[in-house]
């Protein structure tokens, strides 16, 4: 079934001039993807990659070079305004909000900024604090919450605006294992009982195998991949072996075996390994035959998110 | 125009809870405010022309008022820049489909208004402590006041592009106070050029009502028209300005710099 595009993502492209000197970096170099209705969409890559430049450009924060994004068909670079209606976001760092204002105060001040009657909404406001378990605190000074209390405010006020699309940078970042839980499923909430999208880039490679349907991959200002996380999963998973040997590596069979493939884990006496081709397979044999190792077993082996994002990262920096 | 008033009730809503919140800062203004108004009220008829004593008060004050709030003015938008990007806020303000203009222009609307009533609620007080009363044609004075304030606003809004590139203006911006000062206190007849600067044309006139006690008729029609036409150019010019440095600012990504 085809479904609805809400942001188009065009050969975006974004140069900085360097301070000094005439050095110009290209922060985003003809950047392509689309955002479909009702999805959750991973973005990654390395620091430095353009995720940022990317949800900054999306949001109208940052105006591109080159290219063009379209959200609901309106192309944010020349309406932006506009096409401000339709998103929200929650930009990086725990600094989205008015440290000396409670956090009801919050809510209603970043209502009434949009133009938006404040009394209209206290409906909305009451169900946002409920359904962020921010009720009790509703009274209480930002700058006395935990963080994680803040992240969940800084969500919540997104949510105020109640647009369909909803940017997050790093949401899940400094927040303890419990209360990142706590994000990811108030999040796979919002996508199942409201319906909106959700952009999140992240460096947290839990947090997209367990929410995002789809990942955008970034390097260098190149999208590297794009695909469903499970397809991804499943494409790299016939890929991935383990070697386990009868004794230990030679000290140049550990070189050759990191020269050819540098995504290998070399443990005593296991190698875990993905490879590009078939033919691969019979490489590290040859490799592990030039000394007469012993070869035990070879087995498939389950690969997760953070180690395909690794290996393709890791391929377009040496591109 | 009813998405503005929504806008501009939550920035006085945020505006006086601030002033709460943040009560040293309040007080000492208030106390400021105070102090000076009474050692007016009393100081100048111990220091001033015993025989020019009502019209040395009456305009020493109006001065310092109007001083006041075109400082504010002035600096205001500028300082809403700096304060909401040391903050972090700034971003999640220009993410407002309202427009970070709008926003501005609210917020200052909001200080003026807060201010206006701490203000003449300090006047009042300090005339009655001080059991001297103030005697003004204020409806000669506001509705100059008012036009000359759009003016600065459009200066204002000058300084808040400046702010949202350079960021570090905080120097400038207290220059400027002395600037203002200087602009104020110089007469256009020993001055004329100065009829193109911001507001010198409406401190001008508000002089001319309290000392020579004009009234609306007493001006020429010269007057009205470029006081007016001065004040809609800068409030136009600032403004161009304004959207100027904002599209550099995008270009170049300052927004989260600071």
């Amino acid at each position: 079934m085809e479904r609805d595009v809400v942001i188009e993502v065009k050969n975006l492209k974004k140069t900085y001039k360097k301070r000094k000197g005439n050095e110009i970096i290209y922060a985003l170099n003809g950047v392509n993807f689309n955002v479909y209705r009702g999805e959750i969409l991973g973005l990654l890559g390395p620091n430095g990659a353009g995720k940022t430049t990317t949800i900054k450009s999306i949001c109208g924060l940052i105006k591109p070079n080159g290219g063009a994004v379209l959200i609901n068909e309106i192309d944010s670079n020349k309406s932006r305004l506009k096409a401000l209606n339709y998103l929200s976001a929650v930009l990086e760092g725990n600094r989205n909000l008015y440290w000396r204002l409670t956090v009801r105060e919050n809510l209603e001040y970043f209502v009434g900024n949009r133009g938006v009657n404040r009394k209209n909404e206290q409906g909305r406001v009451e169900e946002l604090l409920l359904y962020f378990n921010l009720k009790e605190k509703e009274n209480e000074l930002v700058s006395s919450l935990s963080r994680g209390m803040q992240q969940k405010l800084a969500i919540a006020v997104a949510l105020s605006a109640n647009t369909e699309i909803i940017l997050l940078d790093e949401p899940t970042l400094g927040l303890d294992v419990e209360t990142g839980y706590e994000v990811r499923e108030l999040l796979k909430r919002l996508v199942k009982e409201h319906g909106k999208t959700i952009i999140i880039s992240t460096h947290d490679m839990p947090v997209v195998q367990d929410l995002c349907e789809r990942t955008v991959i970034i390097n260098n200002g190149k999208v590297i991949a794009d695909e469903q996380v499970d397809n991804l999963i499943a494409f790299f998973d016939t890929r991935a072996y383990i070697f386990t040997l009868g004794e230990e590596l030679t000290s140049q069979q550990r070189i050759s075996l990191t020269e050819n493939y540098p995504m290998c884990n070399i443990n005593f006496n296991e190698i875990e390994v993905i490879i590009e081709k078939e033919n691969d397979l019979y490489k590290i044999m040859d490799i592990l035959k030039s000394e007469k190792t012993v070869i035990e077993k070879i087995d498939r082996s389950i690969v997760d998110i953070e180690q395909i994002f690794l290996k393709l990262t890791k391929e377009g920096s040496k591109e | 125009m009813k998405p503005f008033w929504f806008l501009l009730c939550a920035n006085v809503r945020k505006e006086y809870i601030e002033l709460k919140r943040y009560y040293p800062n309040t007080l000492s203004l208030i106390f400021t405010f105070y102090i000076v108004f009474l050692a007016m009220l009393l100081g100048i008829h111990v220091i001033g022309d015993p025989q020019q004593v009502d019209t040395n008060v009456q305009y020493v004050i109006v001065n310092y008022i109007i001083w006041f709030f075109m400082l504010a003015t002035l600096q205001n938008l500028g300082y809403v820049i700096l304060m909401e990007a040391q903050r972090g806020t700034l971003e999640q303000l220009f993410m407002s489909p309202a427009g970070m203009w709008r926003i501005l222009l609210a917020r200052l609307i909001a200080g003026l208004f807060l201010y206006g009533i701490i203000v003449v609620f300090l006047l009042i007080l300090s005339m009655l402590t001080a059991n001297q009363w103030l005697f003004f044609r204020v409806d000669v004075v506001m509705p100059i006041f008012i036009i000359t304030t759009i003016g600065m606003i459009g200066v204002g809004f000058m300084l808040a592009g400046l702010a949202i590139i350079v960021k570090q203006i905080q120097s400038f911006l207290q220059i400027l106070q002395f600037i203002l000062m200087g602009l104020t206190f110089i007469p256009l007849s020993t001055a004329p050029f100065l009829l193109i600067a911001p507001f010198v044309k409406g401190v001008d006139m508000i002089r001319q009502v309290m000392i020579h006690g004009f009234i609306w008729s007493d001006f020429l029609l010269f007057d009205y028209l470029s006081l007016m036409i001065n004040s809609i150019s800068y409030f136009f010019i600032g403004l161009i300005i304004y959207f100027k440095c904002e599209k550099t600012a995008l270009e170049r990504g300052l927004l989260s710099q600071y």
